[in-house]
This record gives structure tokens, sequence and C-alpha cells, in this order.
């Protein structure tokens, strides 16, 4: 009984310390880690709420973070700023509400950290999450009719929709449509940081 | 907060200690002797060295 | 006719085979319960797979509910293989590993089956709540929090089972498998406990959590999957060929040097990430590290093989284990070259990785785990495979098709990753160039899963006990008319 609860300790020192290398003694670099003041006096980064808050549970429901990366690589790794993804890399404060963190690990489509500033049209992003193919030709994104009430093509166009291009009629956004679109756009972190300048 | 810091520090050091008095368990066991005797120790009688013990079904007896 | 298993066994066995059967005996209830539902499970995750694959270059398949939208049966996928099919065949296999190693009979036989029934409807569960658009988000850990409690519940009987085998050992000598394997039991429940609370934790901020999510998702790779994989092959392939294992002393060598490298090398998957750039470097070394241990194996596995290869004509099992145990060689030796900064600015976010994790996952890890069902199975049921021709074809479906998915979607995701770090070409040029790398991916799944059917074929009709009486553990006798 002795032995295998040695041996058993042993076993748990292992990965109890690279738990605290890895994660709390970051974790614990961060402990006083806050929002920066501008000189405006705005925070950033943000705290999200509303329906930028319900769009970003939308956007974990939905999955997207299976084909969408949140992080800019730093200037000369890979090709992010070049290809204006960002206007600076992406630094741990820039996360700091996060919960889930959407970092994200494959880039089946762009990433979107700066999406908010790089595409800001409600247009575009309705046609584009309706069927991706409309705004994108060739994309792979799936259509996400479900978030969205076709109507038919008629003399009045229906508040808040959306016309088709081809003419067939408009697409009616659900609430849930409306509240990641929020979110999508409140994506944007062109704000200056004082450890990340531009 | 505190207290778990407590708990998995103390913790830590505890796994810690324990891990040198394993090893030093498994030195005066005998563990890190006799390795050929360790090795067969999967074998027996009945399944000794040398004898294979498995084949497609149907395809003759493993020898 | 069936022979009996509760039929008074022939006289005159020597005594220690006696207990071989004894020890089998135990295990069939809750060991063969497990990989039935392992077996399900990979079904079932081979089902998603294809979907999730047809809808990565056919976006319109089946893509008017929301329930079925890629973005939901992707993790669908992982979490079914990860949880159904990997987590329940490895605790099927390690208990029986464990029963022999200590040789002594499998504890607790009342609440072990209990716990497979548990299992299975915590992964149920955590699939349809997925599906249902309850996911986490954290990969790896999709399932929804409370399924932990019903998991690790589990684990803690299969703690408890592995502890009363180590105490109850009828050996002297505690054989390298069982090292890992007592590893891996204690292990994986501190993990997924862990994960979950610092997922959870409001004093874990920001990147503390993509940092914990990676040092937990590589660790359930590490310290669950791997060594169940390894101690399985350290004990398969010297039991099928009859030899031992070639250098002990370097095994014991390779665990320990496992138990430490291993878990620092999380953070890889987060290179050119907002995280501390120490962080990231710890993750590189760790992960270069890996060399040590993976040569260890290696070595000793091939040196134990020389001048046995001829067995792999032979042997359905071995033939999987070494095809397995080669995996593990190449994946790890390609996850460290994978973590160089330099590689990684090309592979990361690209189909490249999605290849490595199958090499890893698939290849080495339930390769080794078909090789231990096909030894493990017919002794606890006393019943041989029913068709030789359907285990051919299991294996030959299975190892092309790993093939084909792992060369497709490397080579589509090197390039993927050259033109995407190249600013001039357009983003859905990139995506044309990868797709029909994804058709051959689909096509890859579809001999795969051809291949899981035949398996499941062969493991139903041999737990209905369809194929030749085993008179005793080694010995096969045609039946009269079978």
């Amino acid at each position: 009984m002795n032995r295998s609860l040695t041996i058993a300790l042993g076993i748990m020192l292992t990965v109890v310390l690279s738990m605290a290398g890895l994660v709390l003694i970051p974790n614990w670099q961060f402990r006083e880690m806050q929002q920066h003041k501008d000189d405006d006096g705005n925070l950033w980064p943000v705290q999200l709420e509303g329906a930028e808050a319900l769009g970003r549970a939308e956007y974990v429901s939905l999955g997207c973070i299976y084909c969408h990366t949140q992080q800019v690589r730093p200037p000369n790794y890979g090709a992010d700023l070049d290809r204006g993804w960002g206007l600076r890399r992406a630094v741990p404060r820039d996360y700091l509400f996060d919960k889930p963190h959407l970092l994200g690990t494959m880039r089946t489509g762009p990433d979107l950290a700066n999406i908010g500033a790089r595409q800001p049209s409600r247009d575009w992003h309705m046609l584009h999450l309706y069927n991706p193919v409309i705004t994108s030709p060739g994309s792979t994104m799936p259509p996400h009719r479900f978030l969205f009430e076709r109507v038919a093509a008629t003399d009045r166009a229906p508040e808040r929709a959306i016309r088709l291009p081809d003419e067939s009629g408009w697409i009616l956004p659900s609430a849930r449509a409306e509240s990641l679109f929020a979110y999508l756009r409140s994506l944007d972190k062109s704000y200056d940081l004082p450890e990340a300048p531009q | 907060m505190f207290l778990v810091y407590l708990v998995i520090w103390g913790f830590t050091l505890l796994a810690g200690a324990s891990a040198v008095w394993a090893l030093a368990w498994a030195v005066q066991t005998g563990q890190f002797r006799d390795f050929r005797e360790g090795a067969a120790s999967i074998f027996d009688d009945g399944e000794p060295v040398g004898r294979v013990t498995d084949a497609f079904p149907g395809e003759g007896t493993p020898r | 006719m069936t022979p009996s298993l509760a039929q008074p066994l022939p006289e005159g066995l020597p005594g220690d085979r006696l207990s071989r059967i004894q020890i089998d005996r135990s295990c069939r209830q809750t060991v063969v319960w497990y990989v039935v539902s392992a077996v399900a499970w990979l079904l079932a995750g081979s089902l998603l797979a294809l979907l999730a694959s047809i809808k990565m270059h056919s976006p319109g398949f089946l893509a008017d509910a929301d329930w079925l939208t890629f973005g939901r049966v992707r993790p669908a996928h992982l979490s079914t293989m990860i949880y159904g099919w990997g987590s329940m065949a490895g605790v099927g296999v390690l208990l029986w590993l464990q029963a022999r190693l200590s040789r002594s009979r499998l504890p607790l036989p009342l609440l072990l089956p209990v716990t497979v029934v548990i299992w299975n409807l915590a992964v149920l569960y955590g699939t349809v709540r997925i599906l249902q658009g309850a996911s986490t988000g954290i990969e790896w850990l999709e399932f929804p929090v409370e399924v932990l409690a019903f998991i690790g519940f589990c684990m803690a009987v299969v703690i408890v089972a592995s502890v009363l085998m180590f105490i109850r050992r009828q050996v002297k000598h505690t054989y390298v498998s069982q090292w890992y394997l007592f590893g891996a039991v204690l292990w994986f429940p501190f993990l997924y406990v862990l994960g979950v609370v610092l997922s959870e934790a409001g004093t874990v901020r920001g990147v503390a959590k993509a940092a914990a999510n990676w040092w937990f998702a590589h660790n359930v790779l590490g310290l669950w999957f791997t060594p169940i994989g390894l101690a399985t092959a350290y004990y398969m392939i010297p039991k099928v060929i009859g030899r031992p294992v070639h250098s002990y002393h370097l095994s014991l060598l390779g665990f320990w040097t496992l138990a430490i490298f291993y878990n620092w090398a999380g953070t890889h998957h987060l290179i050119g990430g907002p995280l501390p750039a120490w962080l990231v470097t710890v993750g590189i070394v760790g992960s270069m590290m890996m060399f040590i241990p993976v040569v260890t194996v290696a070595v000793n596995h091939h040196l134990t093989m020389v001048g046995h290869f001829h067995h792999l004509r032979t042997s359905p099992t071995l033939r999987f284990v070494v095809l397995a145990a080669m995996s593990y060689t190449v994946v790890s030796f390609q996850g460290s070259l994978t973590a160089l900064r330099a590689v990684n600015e090309v592979s990361h976010f690209t189909h490249y990785t999605i290849a490595h994790a199958h090499l890893g996952v698939y290849a080495f890890f339930t390769m080794m785990m078909f090789g231990a069902v096909y030894y493990i199975l017919p002794r606890l049921m006393n019943t041989e495979w029913h068709s030789a021709r359907w285990i051919r074809i299991h294996f030959w479906t299975t190892s092309l098709g790993m093939a084909i998915y792992w060369l497709g979607l490397t080579w589509a995701g090197w390039w993927q990753g050259q033109l995407m770090n190249d600013p001039n070409v357009p983003f859905l040029a990139i995506v044309e160039y990868t797709k029909p790398w994804l058709h051959s991916r689909s096509l890859a799944g579809v001999v795969m899963t051809v291949g899981h059917l035949s398996f499941a074929w062969l493991v139903w009709n041999l737990v209905r006990q369809r194929g030749a009486a085993l008179i005793g553990p080694t010995l096969l006798k045609r039946r009269k008319g079978a």
C-alpha cells in the first residue's frame, strides 16, 4: 500500500508541475493586468455586453472557431499584417475578458480579430452569413440560412431586411443573426496599447 | 484565492518529496536490477519465451 | 455447439495456465462491454467524420438545419472519437492488461460494468448537447461541464480497480506496461478536472485560459492515449512473437522521460500567438526533448522485432500493433519538427495540422487498439475470429485510407500555409487550391469507414461466438461442423 501511494504521488508531481508552469505562472504574470485607458478616457479592450455578448455566445454555439482564428501574428512571422488582418500584432491584454478564449487553430477562413474594422457593412455580413458564395465566390463556409427568414420579392422592403443581389427577394435576419453581426462588428483591435505599437 | 495557491503549491512539494522517496524505493527493492528477469516477467510455463501466441483464424496453430 | 463458458475446465492444465484463464474470465463482462461500446462510438464518430469532411468541400450539404452545421458536427466528431471510441477502448484494454500484468482477477465485478453504462450515457448526452449548440467552445473540452461528473466517477472506479490489482499483484517485478498504465489512470482524471476548472474559473484570465486549454488537450494525447498505446505495444509485441523486450532498462527510462517532457509541450499549439514569449519557447523545448523517449521506444521495439518481421504475415495483432508503433515514432518526430518556429510559421492553422493530429490519434492510437482487441477478445470469449478475410479487409482499408488521408492533407496544408504567407495571393484562391485535396480526404474517410464496418462485423460475430472454439488460451481447434 505504501509503495503504490508513493508511485502515485510521483506520477502526480510531473503533471502538477507542468500545470503550474504553463498555466498558473503566466496567470500570475497577468494578475495586475487591467484595461488600458487612452488619452480620451476610453478603456481598452472593451468588455462586451448586450447584443455583442449574445453574439459572442452565438459564435461559440455555431462553432466558428473551427475555421476562423482571432490572433494576429507578429510582423515578419507569417503575413498576417501584410494581408491587412490588423494594424498590429495581438497581445495578451486584448483577450482580458475572453471566456471562453476564441483564439482558434484553423484558417480555413480568414482571421477575424479585426473583421469589424476591415468589413463594417451590415449588408455584407448578413448576405455572407446567409450564403457565403454571394459575397465570396468559391467560399466553402457553410450557409447559415437557418438564421434568416426568407421574404419573397414584394414592392415594399420589410424593415431591416437585406435585398438579395439576384433580385429574388429579401432576407430578414433573426435576433440571433443580429446579435452575431453586432459581435463581429465589435471585433476591432485598432486601439493602441503601450506594449504593442502599431 | 490564497488557499487555492497554497493547496496547489503544497501538493506540488508533497508530490516532489514522494517522487524522491519513490526513486529511493525503486533502487532499494531492486527494480533496476535483473533486467532480463523484468523483461521475461510477462511469460510463464504456459506461454514461454519462444512460443508465438497469435495467428489469423483457421491458419494453423501458432507455433 | 458453443462451448459454455460455465463448463468445467479441461483437466491436466498446469497451475499458471489455469490462472490466466481465470483472469481472462474475470475480465469478460467489463472489457467486452467497453470494447463493444467503443466500436459503436467508432461507427458513430465515422459517420460524423464523413459529414464534416463532405461539408468542408461541399458546404451546402445538409446545411439547412443548425444542429447539422459544420461548426457543430466537427466538435461532435472529435468528442465521440476521443471520449467514446478512444477512451472506452483504452479503458477496456488497460483493465485487461493490468489484470494480466498483476496476475490477479479484475476486481469490482458489479461496479465496473455500471461504469460502462454511465460512460455511454455521458458521451451520448454530451454529443447531443453539442449538436444542440451547447458546446463550451473549448477544443477537446466541448462536452458540457456536467459530463465531467459522470466520466470522473467512472475514472474514480477505474483508479480503485487499478490500485486494487496493483496491491494484490502476484508478481515480484513491475513490468514497464504497468508503469505506463498506472500513470495513465492517474493523469487522465486529474487533467480532465483541472481542464474544466481552469476553463471555468474567473481567476484564470484571458490567454491563460488558452494555455490551460492546450495544456489539457496536448496532455490528453501524451498522458492518456500515449501511455495506453505504448503499454499495449510493450506487452503485445513480445507476447505475440514470444521474445522479451530487447532493452528493458531503456524502456523504464523512456517512461520517466515521457512523464517529464511531454507535459511541457502543450503551448506549441500557440506559437506566434498572444502569449508571453517564454511560455511558447518552453513548449518548443519540451517538444524537442520528446526525441529522447521517442527514440528510446523506437529502438527498443525495432530491436525486439528484428529477425521476427515475418510474423507480420501471420499475426493480425502484430500487424496493427507494429504499424501503430511505427506511426508513433513518425508522428512524434513530425511533432517535434513542427514545433520549430520556422516550420510552424508555414504549417500553423492549416490542414497539415489536421493530418498530423490524425496520424497520432488514428495511425498510432486507434490502430494500436485494433491490434489489442484482436488479441484480447478471443481470450475473453473463448472463441476465435470468424473470418481471416474480413480481418485482412479491415487492415488494408484502414491503413491505405489513413495513408491517403495523411498524404493528401499534408501536401494541401503545406501549400496552404505557403500561400497564406504570401500576401499577394487572394484568400479565396487558397481555398480553391485546397478543394481537390479535401475531396481526397472524403475518399480516404469512406475507405476507412469500410474498415470500421468490417471491424464491427468481426466484433459482433465474435461476441456472439460464431467462430471456432478456443479450448485453451493458445490452442485453436476447429469445431466440428462450424
